[in-house]
């Protein structure tokens, strides 16, 4: 395995204060390879998204986050509040789940992908036209001369998230974080959106961090796959061997739910029961109330990740029992 | 846009109108007779018929409100009662006073209540958010022209630093009075103003594309005055049209308080004489004030958001 651009070390993040803090993302640990492109996939509450925002420090105020978020060998959560400006956009950029919300409506989308370039780099305005030009080619926007005057309004959610995709890479950054791209928009603008960043990943060669819930968007383009579950990770593997062989009840459960055009059975899977609200499993496995294999020891202790074929762990008793 | 001008311009025909129907409705429903209350219980009945010729009074109602229309939409409002000065050279002498008073305490309440807004809203629950918090209340709760006379005792009386009184002549001369009057105001407006600025900023600070300016790599100055003010400024703008309205009320009291000229006191002076052309002059004065700053008001939205501008 080639060098970690990333490397995330114990993060935990927790709201709320006094003895009883919220745990929403519970001690985690998992690393983004140099030209990698890696899934969280969970729930909602999972803690995914926390943890996404985390990388960028970008967490609301109130939340508590400690551990280590290593990028290019720099402890970003080390880092002074006012040099975190010149890594954002810069060295890692972001898209959010929510392209109608996330432009400013009274500026133009010219405007918008312009100011993520001049905040970090002094070139003139015409060069920096011609780049905002090759960004809005390279997202796939039709005609983009003619779209640099527009406002965010004028465009629909799919168009809208090519424009957030423009700004995560307007200054090639070397790790993209995208937090549910797809999720908002119709299944045909999915297609698109995930085939612009499979060809935003084949030009910059950048890594990528994709958070999603969605098995089906992590089979399409991730490599490497982590499960979370009510802020723990569960099965963290390479994409291949999940789906063939995913050793975690929850996941094996997942990959269950997901439907298939074949499927002749007349109720799809489900895994009973729902995600408990953060902070309400005091000890042992979250998963527990709704595994199926679950043992005495998973109520008391929450188990380990443990490493089975390399690079494929998995924080389960009952999948330790059986490998034993 | 010249599209959309041209029907809100249109828009505010009927309201014209009826602001004139109800300002003659008022002036004829008001109890006594106006020539018995302009010439005072002395006069005879010859030079009350003669003042009822001379006004009209005589007429049919729907006449004289089709004369009173016709007059109004001349901007001939007739002659004063007590001193026969045609309406339209006291409103010409007094209205740029009261405009002065408005853009200066405007401004200055724009200055003093924006900036504070922002800093409040930063600093949540910090002390400048208390301060302002504090600030406020009092602004809300205290009258203007206690204030007036507060600030005329500190400033004006004791400490000599601005005068007492009038509009003083040339621009610093001027300037140099309507500090006070516009100061007065100003207080009462940038205590609404910044309450409301930190109530919006701290709303659109909550916002995605707040978030995705900061994931740009935008510095926290950046983030706020060129993305979540600009946002704030919408529904702030309607507050700022509130504020300048409450100038019309505000500028009765300041320009008795402070002895200036002005449609305020113009107002005034003539309801304690019964000078009813006048009155009525003066109340669809501050009727179209009105409608013009709520026009002024939504052309600055269309300029500003290019959401609206895109719809009509």
């Amino acid at each position: 395995m080639s060098e970690a651009l990333l490397d995330i070390k114990d993060l935990t993040i927790e709201f709320g204060s006094g003895s009883q803090p919220l745990r929403v993302v519970d001690n985690i640990s998992f690393a983004v390879s140099l030209g990698e492109t890696v899934g969280i996939v969970g729930e909602s509450g999972s803690g995914k998204s926390m943890t996404a925002l985390s990388v960028l420090r970008l967490v609301p105020e109130a939340a508590r986050v400690s551990g280590q978020i290593i990028f290019e060998g720099r402890d970003l959560l080390k880092l002074p509040k006012r040099e975190m400006p010149a890594i954002r956009g810069k060295e890692i950029g972001m898209i959010f789940q929510e392209p109608m919300s996330s432009l400013n409506p009274l500026m133009t989308i010219g405007d918008q992908i312009d100011e993520a370039i001049r905040l970090h780099e002094d070139i003139p305005a015409p060069e920096r036209r011609k780049r905002v030009l090759a960004l809005l080619r390279l997202v796939g926007m039709p005609d983009p001369e003619n779209r640099l005057s527009a406002y965010p309004d004028q465009f629909s959610g799919g168009m809208r998230q090519r424009v957030m995709a423009a700004i995560a890479m307007a200054c090639n950054p070397k790790l993209l974080i995208a937090d549910e791209p797809t999720t908002a928009l119709d299944v045909t603008i999915q297609a698109q959106v995930l085939a612009m960043m499979l060809d935003i990943r084949a030009r910059f060669n950048s890594s990528i961090l994709l958070i999603t819930h969605d098995l089906g968007v992590v089979a399409e383009i991730c490599e490497r796959v982590v499960v979370m579950y009510a802020g723990r990770i569960l099965e963290d593997a390479d994409a291949r061997s999940l789906f063939s062989n995913a050793r975690h009840p929850y996941t094996q459960g997942l990959l269950r739910s997901v439907p298939t055009l074949n499927d002749t059975r007349k109720r799809l899977y489900q895994i009973p029961g729902s995600v408990p609200p953060a902070g309400t499993i005091k000890a042992g496995c979250p998963f527990r109330p709704r595994c199926s294999v679950r043992m005495e020891r998973c109520a008391v202790e929450m188990p380990p990740l443990r490493t089975y074929d390399p690079g494929h762990r998995v924080a389960c008793w009952a999948t330790a029992e059986a490998a034993a | 846009m010249a599209r959309y001008l041209f029907f809100r311009l249109l828009d505010m025909v009927p309201t014209v109108f009826l602001v004139l129907t109800m300002v003659f409705i008022a002036m004829r429903i008001l109890p006594g007779d106006p020539a018995l209350v302009a010439l005072g219980p002395n006069a005879d009945g010859g030079q009350l018929e003669a003042f009822r010729e001379k006004m009209g009074l005589n007429e049919p109602l729907g006449l004289q409100y089709v004369t009173f229309l016709g007059n109004a939409v001349r901007f001939d409002f007739g002659h004063s009662l007590m001193s026969d000065v045609p309406i339209g050279t006291l409103i010409a002498n007094n209205l740029p006073h009261t405009i002065y008073l408005t853009i200066a305490s405007v401004v200055l309440g724009l200055v003093m209540g924006i900036p504070f807004g922002v800093y409040a809203a930063t600093q949540r629950n910090k002390l400048p958010d208390s301060a302002l918090r504090i600030y406020s209340l009092i602004g809300y709760a205290i009258p203007d022209f206690y204030l007036a006379a507060v600030l005329l005792i500190v400033f004006s009386l004791n400490l000599g630093w601005f005068p007492i009184n009038g509009e003083g002549s040339g621009f610093w001369d001027g300037l140099h009075h309507i500090f006070l009057p516009a100061l007065t105001l100003a207080m009462l407006k940038s205590a609404f103003l910044g309450r409301l600025t930190r109530t919006s900023l701290l709303e659109v600070l909550g916002r995605d594309y707040v978030r995705t300016a900061r994931a740009k790599g935008a510095r926290e100055s950046r983030v706020i005055y060129r993305h979540a003010l600009r946002n704030a400024m919408l529904p702030l703008s309607t507050g700022i049209g509130i504020s300048i309205l409450a100038t019309l009320s505000g500028s009765v009291a300041i320009e008795l308080v402070f002895n200036r000229p002005g449609i305020g006191r113009l107002l005034i002076n003539a309801i304690q004489e019964r000078d009813y052309p006048v009155i009525q002059a003066g109340v669809m004065m501050f009727a179209f004030f009105v409608i013009l700053v709520n026009l002024a008001m939504d052309i600055v939205y269309l300029i500003a958001d290019p959401r609206i501008r895109m719809k009509s």
